[in-house]
């Protein structure tokens, strides 16, 4: 489990004069968990991106334990996440042609051999997260499961710190409380920070704190959340 | 990581075959070119290595030796009996042979000669013997005849209206080894019974001389069929070979002389290059005509690598167009976690893989169909191509791999450019 701490953070983009994104200092303990809400178009996108360090930053400091990501090179940005940031997406980007556990550890094999730890560890997963089937085709499973295939791999490598991104938006809504509860229920297994954007205020009532966006800064957050 | 390719092809299948089929294809045709080209040169080569030096009338190298090297039918003049008889006495020869073409039968060239010639051919029999008669016949592996079956010759070629001599009929004696040579097709027989078909005694030999530009072969009008006839109505076939020459010799076509060694075949050639005779060695003229050949292979290999850069050109187009819409499976590749490396892998690594399906298809495709060519040329010559890979083949080979690798480099590289933020929104 891993603190974040951002200071001074902006993102700007060529063409747009003011920064799409700005936040003077923004903290979230280890092991904590932030809900992030705000209006389509607000930047809770481009803050994602920028903590999970999937674009370079314009200026200020985005740092998981100590580690500015902000200052590292692409390459090791990319090495980083895989080892302590778990991701979940809206549409979920799985590999058709692949199955349930192959999909699971498609990034860890593409990094490197597979431990049997690691297949041990996947199948675990697949069955905590509702999977009857391991080897069955990515394809042929329902949305649920696809989003529940996508938590099972987000938390392959063990990671500090789990990130997901509106998980839960795509799905109808019995299936995407399942998908939040399960998120939380792992995250907090392993004790992991989680930092979720969502719509859905029965996912915000989950965590224990959240901010709202609005135009790229933070407009309102719950007195847990320390920022300023 | 090849899991995951080749599921990632699998998706995109029809695509990754035309790809494939696409360099197979123009793969294919350098491959053709190129080994047929070789088949043909090492195919007449070896059908003209038992040929070292052809005595002819005064006329075109070129002509004398594909006459007697691949019994191309094809109007020779005829050159004086009486070098026959000189070359025969001759030290510096181990044997000249007689060569006497302009006959044939069911399609397969009759040619006169000498027991010498077949032995040179064929130095044992698959079956039977060699002539002993005038109306004996020794024939080639490839003529479907039994050893005993008639052979009616025909003046010419019968699709040019030739027309078939009664006053004689041969009888198969024996029959050749293969030698991969045109000769595999021919119907050999005494040299002596040929002249006597065609009325060239010694005596009349005397009366037309001079008269060298009369062809035994195509000239059916330079040719007195009803004074024929009444000087040979009947041939004796049963008469004894005679293999002895001398100065009333009829004229001939051509003499293959074997010397003794080479610097006689070259003293020989000298001497028989004059006003009246000419001497050639067939490999020197086929030599001249490769050179031809290899124009001609070098033009077509040019448009055949022509075609295979414009097919890397839009198999290159094809992958970066393909890479710019899997953008998104780029990009969450690297965001779950897959490090950079691998997704260049794994992009090169595709790619790659269609470049070397594609060239091994080719080269098989290749392959068969120069096989084919070959064997559809020997079916109608009888001339062994041998289809087959040599070691300069390697280094083509080699460029092409190298290419593949470069070119499929290009794609896998751009995706390096992209964030993988930018490549998810895609
Ligand atoms: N690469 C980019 N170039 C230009 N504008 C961008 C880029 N990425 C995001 N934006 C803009 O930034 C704003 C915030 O986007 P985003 O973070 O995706 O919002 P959301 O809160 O809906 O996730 C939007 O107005 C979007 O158009
Ligand atoms: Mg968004």
């Amino acid at each position: 489990m891993l603190a974040l701490d951002i200071s001074g953070l902006e993102m700007r983009f060529p063409g747009i004069d003011t920064p799409v994104l700005s936040i003077p200092r923004l903290h979230v303990p280890a092991g904590a968990q932030l809900a992030i809400t705000g209006a389509s178009g607000s930047g809770k996108s481009t803050l994602v991106n920028a903590v999970t360090g999937l674009e370079t930053t314009t200026a200020g400091s985005v740092s998981w334990g100590g580690t500015d990501i902000a200052r590292l090179s692409a390459g090791k940005r990319d090495a980083f996440r895989a080892a302590h940031i778990g991701l979940v997406m809206q549409d979920f980007h799985l590999f058709p042609g692949l199955s349930a556990f192959e999909n699971v550890v498609l990034p860890v094999r593409l990094a490197r051999r597979l431990t049997q730890i690691d297949r041990e560890r996947a199948l675990g997963l697949l069955e905590t997260t509702g999977i009857a089937r391991a080897s069955q085709a990515i394809e042929t499973l329902s949305r649920g499961e696809m989003q529940r295939v996508a938590v099972a791999r987000a938390l392959l490598s063990n990671p500090g710190v789990i990130v997901a991104d509106e998980p839960t938006a795509s799905l109808d809504r019995r299936t995407g409380d399942e998908v939040a509860e399960l998120i939380v229920r792992l995250a907090r297994q392993d004790g992991a920070t989680l930092v979720v954007v969502t719509h859905d205020p029965v996912f915000r009532e989950r965590l224990d704190r959240h901010i709202t966006l609005e135009g790229g800064r933070i407009v309102e957050h719950s007195a847990e959340a320390w920022a300023a | 990581m090849i899991r995951f390719i080749l599921a990632d092809l699998n998706r995109f299948k029809a695509g990754a075959l035309a790809v494939i089929v696409l360099i197979a294809l123009s793969v294919a045709l350098s491959v053709t070119v190129t080994l047929q080209e070789r088949a043909v040169r090492l195919g007449s080569a070896r059908a003209a290595e038992k040929f070292d030096l052809l005595v002819g009338a005064a006329g075109s190298e070129t002509q004398l030796a594909l006459s007697a090297v691949f019994l191309q039918p094809s109007p020779l003049p005829l050159m004086s009996g009486a070098i026959l008889a000189k070359l025969s006495e001759d030290p510096r020869v181990e044997f000249a042979a007689p060569v006497g073409f302009g006959d044939s039968a069911d399609g397969h060239p009759v040619v006169g000669t000498t027991t010498r010639l077949i032995a040179a051919l064929s130095p044992t029999l698959a079956e039977g013997t060699g002539f002993m008669h005038l109306g004996d016949a020794v024939i080639g592996s490839e003529v479907a005849r039994r050893i005993g079956a008639e052979i009616k010759p025909m003046h010419g070629a019968a699709d040019e209206g030739g027309h078939t001599h009664t006053e004689i009929v041969y009888r198969v004696t024996g029959r050749m080894a293969p030698t991969g040579t045109a000769w595999d097709r021919a119907i050999l027989v005494p040299i002596r019974a040929v002249w006597q078909l065609h009325g060239m005694t010694a005596h009349e030999h005397h009366d037309h001389a001079g008269e060298v530009a009369e062809t035994v072969a195509a000239n059916e009008h330079g040719h007195d069929h009803d004074h024929d006839h009444d000087h040979a109505p009947h041939i004796d076939a049963g008469a004894g070979v005679d293999e002895h020459f001398d100065a009333e010799t009829p004229g001939i076509p051509a003499v293959l002389v074997k010397p003794k060694t080479i610097a006689d075949a070259y003293r020989l050639r000298q001497e028989y290059r004059g006003e009246t005779t000419l001497a050639v060695f067939p490999a020197e003229v086929l030599t001249r005509l490769y050179a031809t050949l290899g124009d001609a292979r070098s033009l077509l290999l040019a448009i055949a690598i022509g075609t295979q850069i414009i097919v890397i050109a839009a198999v290159l187009l094809v992958t970066v167009m393909h890479v710019g819409a899997r953008r998104r499976q780029i990009g969450a590749l690297r965001a779950f976690g897959a490090p950079r490396r691998a997704v260049v892998a794994i992009v090169w690594g595709e790619l790659f893989l269609l470049f070397l399906l594609g060239f091994a298809l080719g080269v098989c495709i290749g392959y068969a169909a120069a096989q084919f060519i070959s064997a559809t040329l020997t079916a109608t010559t009888a001339i062994r191509m041998p289809v087959e890979f040599a070691w300069q083949d390697l280094s083509l080979a080699l460029w092409f791999v190298v290419l593949a690798v470069l070119v499929s480099t290009v794609p896998a590289l751009s995706t390096l450019r992209l964030s993988p933020a930018q490549a998810l929104r895609s």
